[in-house]
């Protein structure tokens, strides 16, 4: 073999370089795709809050709406957005968790159990409309609970919990099977598996399954304006505890559209504020949710 | 170790459970607090109110006024629309209903039987919309047709001479004045005046109600639609309007609005189920009395009384 032969046999032939150049071509297409996601999320946040600047500081935060809305801060409107979604997690979290520690460990494969895992993948597929709806005829007017925000959390409730249940059912089904096997061949029932080896495994994933839920929960705007929150309702600045339950309470997703519609005059930068408000409560419950998660699984052991 | 050490899991399921717990018992406790800190001793009071859109922005301000003067009552305001609040009411599920239009005798029936009580109504305020042209022009009188022909799309008459009219000045084309489309004052008057047609294009419109009235006043070819209050005496005249052609053309006033003669009016209604008392009462009393009125007249519509001396 002459020296010539081999160099030649590792050069650069026109098919090589034309397969580099449409791997570049195609890397650099990806790339952009990506770039292009995260565009209009900067653009999206920039606009607000340049839109916002004006009135973005902890007195909006803390003061009332004043001078027919069209002034002041936004305070009833994010007491009744946290009193919200900490009602409709206190009762679907626990109901949701429980529902699928029994659809994920105990439930063999009958008619039964298929009949609930089909209501639960229905249920999270109906959108908030209808919820609104439902919660409407339900809570408002059969439960006798009036428009409340006990009616607006119990919709809200019923709106979160299937997605509950399937992350918490992802998070458990995620604890390998061999644990479980451990845990019985030494005697132990089921009921002790799950306390001692199954949901401290899957903890991480389950409060990040709830804790995503919040954003939701906070963001929706039909099913709370069926059932109990209000365009206006008059409270002191700074009160944490404004509202009685049976009460009607503002809410910072209606807040945002009511001004945005209906109220003639409201200062420009207001809307825009509250909805960097509303944008801002969601990353940092998302922030919380992801630091947990990071935090849980490093004292994971495998 | 494969998996966390049984004191690990028991530490945390005991936690999960006492913070759920906790946080139900948080939230159920919470408000009684509060109620302890801001009423200071009066028992706290919820009025609700619901319905109209026109009325949501008066109904707010009164909500706000309000609290400024009775701390310990809590109103409630929320629009949907006249349909939304009477429905409420009739479900009995609310306290008050704001309506922009007369309750029906079968909405009326139905409220009887859901909660055994007579819807009762209170006119609290006048949404009524006068024709305003240049003291100098002769004009006094002019038909909801004609207002429809002179604004709508599509309408005939576009110079002073169709109406057989001659200015003092000598110009013939209308000037007219309307208002930016986000206000209510121009969704009624292209409701009950253009039958839901759209404005013809080239007319000047306005920010605000007072400004209709000021620029009619300066302007001798003009022809501008506003509240009853705006009037500005011996700088405009209001126009008699007659509902149709050949009918009598109604003065527009408190008194033609009240008994509904006046074509181009309505009131703005509260109602409540049977005879209001306690505190939904005094608040619609203070609602009737001057600093309701006020709050009425600031927002734009006309309020019982303070018109009651205009024209």
């Amino acid at each position: 073999m002459s020296p010539a032969t081999a160099q030649s046999r590792f050069a650069e032939t026109p098919a090589v370089r034309r397969k580099l150049r449409q791997e570049a071509i195609a890397k650099w297409i990806f790339c952009g795709m990506a770039a292009a996601m995260v565009v209009p999320l900067v653009l999206i946040v920039g606009y607000l809050v340049v839109r916002a600047a004006p009135s973005l500081n902890l007195e909006f935060l803390l003061e009332v709406p004043k001078r027919g809305m069209t002034e002041g801060g936004i305070w009833p409107a994010f007491v009744g957005t946290l009193y919200l979604v900490f009602l409709s997690l206190a009762v679907s979290a626990p109901i949701g968790i429980l529902a699928a520690v029994y659809l994920n460990e105990y439930a063999g494969d009958n008619w039964f159990n298929r009949v609930i895992n089909l209501a639960v993948i229905n249920l999270a597929g109906v959108p908030s409309i209808v919820h609104a709806l439902f919660g409407l005829g339900a809570f408002v007017y059969a439960a006798r609970f009036g428009y409340s925000i006990i009616s607006a959390s119990l919709t809200l409730a019923i709106m979160t919990l299937p997605v509950i249940i399937a992350s918490t059912r992802e998070s458990l089904a995620s604890v390998p099977r061999t644990f479980r096997e451990a845990c019985w061949n030494v005697g132990a029932t089921r009921w002790q598996t799950i306390r001692s080896v199954v949901l401290p495994n899957s903890i991480s994933g389950i409060l990040t399954g709830v804790i995503l839920q919040v954003s939701r929960a906070a963001g929706e705007t039909a099913p709370v304006m069926f059932t109990g929150v209000v365009f206006f309702k008059a409270v002191e600045r700074g009160d944490l505890f404004p509202y009685y339950l049976d009460e009607q309470c503002m809410a910072l997703s209606m807040h945002l559209y009511t001004i945005s519609t209906q109220v003639p005059g409201v200062k420009e930068s207001i809307p825009f504020a509250t909805a960097v408000v509303l944008l801002g409560l969601v990353v940092i419950v998302n922030a919380t949710a992801i630091s947990l998660r990071v935090y849980l699984r490093s004292r994971k052991k495998w | 170790m494969i998996y966390p050490s049984p004191a690990l899991s028991r530490r945390f399921f005991p936690l999960l459970c006492v913070a759920t717990g906790a946080l139900a018992f948080l939230a159920g406790c919470k408000p009684k607090t509060g109620d302890v800190g801001t009423t200071g001793g009066k028992s706290r009071t919820t009025i609700q109110n619901k319905g109209s859109d026109t009325m949501v922005n008066v109904a707010q301000v009164w909500a706000e006024e309000y609290k400024k003067l009775q701390p310990h009552v809590d109103v409630e305001v929320s629009g949907g629309g006249s349909g939304v609040g009477i429905a409420a009411l009739t479900k009995g599920t609310i306290d008050l209903a704001n309506s922009s239009r007369d309750m029906k005798a079968e909405e009326k029936a139905q409220a009887k039987k859901n909660t055994g009580k007579e819807p009762k109504e209170f006119v609290v305020g006048f949404d009524a919309l006068a024709v305003y042209v240049h003291k100098d022009n002769p004009l006094t009188e002019i038909t909801n047709e004609q207002l429809a022909d002179i604004f709508a799309e599509g309408g005939k008459i576009t110079k002073w001479s169709d109406l057989g009219v001659k200015l003092p000045g000598g110009q013939d084309p209308i000037v007219r004045i309307s208002r930016q489309s986000s206000s209510g004052t121009y969704e009624f008057f292209r409701e009950h005046v253009l039958n839901k047609k759209d404005f013809k294009l080239g007319s000047r419109d306005m920010n605000g109600s007072k400004e209709v009235v000021e620029l009619v006043a300066s302007t001798v070819s003009a022809i501008g639609y506003s509240g009853l209050g705006y009037n500005e005496p011996g700088k405009v005249r209001m126009l008699r309007v007659s509902p149709k052609a050949g009918q009598p053309a109604i003065e527009p006033s408190v008194a033609t609005t009240l008994n509904r003669q006046y074509p181009i009016a309505r009131s703005l209604l509260v109602y409540t189920l049977g005879e209001p008392a306690g505190e939904t009462k005094l608040y619609i009393d203070w609602i009737l009395s001057d600093a309701g009125q006020k709050v009425v007249e600031k927002s734009g519509y006309v309020p019982l009384r303070a018109s009651a001396g205009k024209p």
